[in-house]
């Protein structure tokens, strides 16, 4: 069963420097997304992943064909959809004079629900941090934080926009095993990423977009089947990696 | 009246004010500093320095030059001419003035030469007035004529009034505008750049609820901050308020509307916190001056004053004036009640118009 259902969408922005002129940042791409399943779209900088979650979220209006989550359409069920979905955008910045719990409980007003702040923040392993400020966290302690932000409505669709950017290994494996998690209790996720192992290693199914498009999509090892079938060199070792995680340690470090 | 939603975020914007102890230290400062400044410093008008150059020797200039000197609005530096002149340059002096050699008979008009440095004195006309006009009360006592008459100033509001209680009124309605324009304008700019708002706008919030509850909290936060500064003036500097303090607050409230719909405006139209400043500066600023804030309206040139009376500070500081100084109500009507009520529904309108979600937010 289908959750997500997209057709033809597009968006359209003037030129810039160039007001007659218009280029489609997202060029007319379809795509469907499973019930319980982990959605990666992937792509070089630009090529419309952003664009695409927040049209989707609807935070962009939508200038072209069709997208419905949970049989809603989004053009007209913006506020039903809120209600739905959880997300986490680039940038997670909060009033910074609250504490963790204060937000938490803040974000739960806005969906008119009590919540367990406790219980939350243990999900994301934030629960010492309780009265903290955003700006005591770590770069991988914000992201878990914001997503934790977007868990107060208990979502049926959570958005990750490029979860583990800027994180060092050991926060982004951490990551990796909170979106498993979530995943494991039901959750849809989707996620856009620039990071292959990210992908390969977390999503069911990858969407590939370049300039607009959507030039690919599959299953990650049907992906490398279609596209890099020929063995490169066979290496029994790992690579800098699992260096790096063997020199520092698995252990989170924030 | 209003949800929980509304509420709830309304109690967390006040929370977010008063954790930040500088501002509020810092809002209160200025208007506190400023009356603490007219209280102590303008009162009493200063005595004007006076340099005198006598230039002839007889008994006449002799007794004329002692009586420039006993009088109380001089304070007289006797000299001579190049050195009092200097003085003069330098801003020591305001004025000089010179008797000439000529000056020895009561019968014949001598010239008596005034020398003033425009470009340093201000209202350099009303002190010219009052250097002739004490010249001729002294001319009098040594002809040993009656004057004419007496003029005896008596103020027809039948209660003294003093600068502070003028300033008072003006200084709070500047206060508000302040407070207000801060409180929606520059916070939608920084909550925009910071992402904040885009945060909040994926979550079922809708923009009704973000504007009431920033409403509501900052006139919360503008009645507490306006009332400590009244309560000060009241205790220390012995303002009376003469009209009901329930009027003096609902115009509070109303000037604290009016002001935070048009900061919305502000904010919306105000792509980068680089440019919400000389935006909102160039709204305050010419009305810090022309609004009467800190000199009554009437005093500014007339070509000005019609426009300076349809301002929106002037509108609300007139109000508060009113109120505070002559007693009238906030439901009487009269001409700057009909300005009041043009302003709070353009500023409303303007606000709806600017402030679009999506726009705002993304």
């Amino acid at each position: 069963m289908n959750i997500i259902e997209v057709k033809n969408l597009l968006k359209t922005y003037p030129l810039p420097g160039n007001k007659k002129d218009s280029f489609n940042a997202v060029d007319g791409i379809t795509f469907n997304i499973r019930l319980g399943e982990v959605y990666g779209i992937l792509g070089p900088n630009g090529a419309g992943k952003t664009t695409t979650l927040e049209m989707l979220e609807g935070l962009k209006d939508i200038n072209g064909g069709s997208a419905l989550i949970d049989g809603l359409d989004v053009s007209n069920n913006a506020f039903k959809i809120k209600e739905i979905i959880g997300v986490q955008l680039q940038a997670n910045e909060y009033f910074e004079s609250l504490n963790l719990s204060e937000l938490l409980i803040l974000f739960g007003k806005l969906y008119s629900n009590e919540i367990n702040t406790k219980n939350l923040l243990e999900k994301v392993g934030l629960l010492t941090k309780e009265s903290a400020k955003p700006k005591e966290l770590s770069g991988g302690q914000k992201q878990r934080f914001s997503i934790a932000c977007a868990l107060v409505n208990n979502p049926k669709v959570l958005f990750l926009d490029e979860p583990t950017t800027g994180l060092d290994p050991q926060a982004k494996r951490n990551l990796w095993n909170l979106v498993r998690e979530l995943n494991v209790g039901g959750m849809t996720i989707v996620l856009t990423t620039h990071n292959m192992e990210e992908a390969e290693s977390l999503c069911d199914r990858i969407a590939i977009m370049d300039k607009g498009k959507l030039i690919a999509e599959d299953t990650p090892q049907g992906l490398i089947d279609e596209y890099a079938s020929e063995p490169i060199q066979e290496t029994l070792k790992g690579n800098l990696e699992d260096v790096f995680l063997a020199l520092t340690d698995h252990r989170l470090r924030d | 009246m209003f949800t929980s939603k509304q509420m709830h975020l309304a109690q967390v914007f006040l929370k977010i004010f008063f954790r930040d102890r500088q501002s509020i230290i810092f809002n209160l400062l200025f208007p506190l500093i400023f009356m603490g400044v007219f209280v102590f410093f303008g009162g009493e008008s200063e005595p004007i320095n006076l340099g005198l150059v006598n230039n002839s020797s007889n008994t006449i200039s002799q007794e004329f030059s002692e009586l420039v000197e006993e009088e109380p609005l001089f304070n007289v530096t006797k000299g001579e001419e190049s050195e009092l002149k200097r003085q003069l340059f330098l801003g020591d002096q305001t004025a000089i003035i010179i008797i000439p050699e000529s000056f020895n008979s009561i019968d014949e008009t001598a010239e008596i030469k005034l020398l003033l440095d425009a470009s340093q004195v201000r209202q350099i006309g009303s002190i010219k007035e009052a250097i002739s006009k004490s010249l001729l009360s002294i001319e009098r006592s040594l002809r040993n004529t009656q004057p004419m008459f007496m003029i005896k100033v008596e103020d027809v509001k039948s209660r003294p009034q003093r600068y502070v209680d003028f300033l008072l009124p003006g200084l709070l309605a500047f206060m508000l505008m302040n407070l207000s324009i801060a409180g929606s304008g520059f916070n939608i700019v920084e909550y925009r750049r910071r992402g904040i708002l885009k945060r909040l706008f994926v979550t079922p919030i809708k923009p009704q609820d973000f504007i009431i509850s920033i409403v509501v909290s900052r006139i919360v936060i503008v009645l507490m901050q306006l009332s400590v500064v009244l309560g000060l003036a009241i205790l220390l500097l012995d303002i009376k308020i003469v009209g009901s303090l329930l009027s003096l607050y609902g115009m509070i409230v109303i000037g604290s509307f009016i002001f935070l719909c048009l900061g919305f405006s502000f904010g919306s139209i105000a792509k980068t916190q680089e440019a919400i400043r000389p935006i909102v500066t160039s709204f305050t600023f010419p009305q810090l001056i022309l609004s009467g804030v800190f000199f009554p309206i009437n005093s500014l040139p007339d070509m000005i004053q019609p426009i300076a009376h349809i301002l929106p500070l002037s509108v609300i500081a007139t109000g508060l004036r009113d109120i505070a100084n002559d007693g009238v109500s906030l439901l009487m009507i009269n001409l700057n009640t009909l300005g009041l009520f043009i302003w709070i529904i353009l500023s409303f309108i303007v606000a709806t118009k600017f402030f679009v979600w999506k726009e705002v937010a993304g």
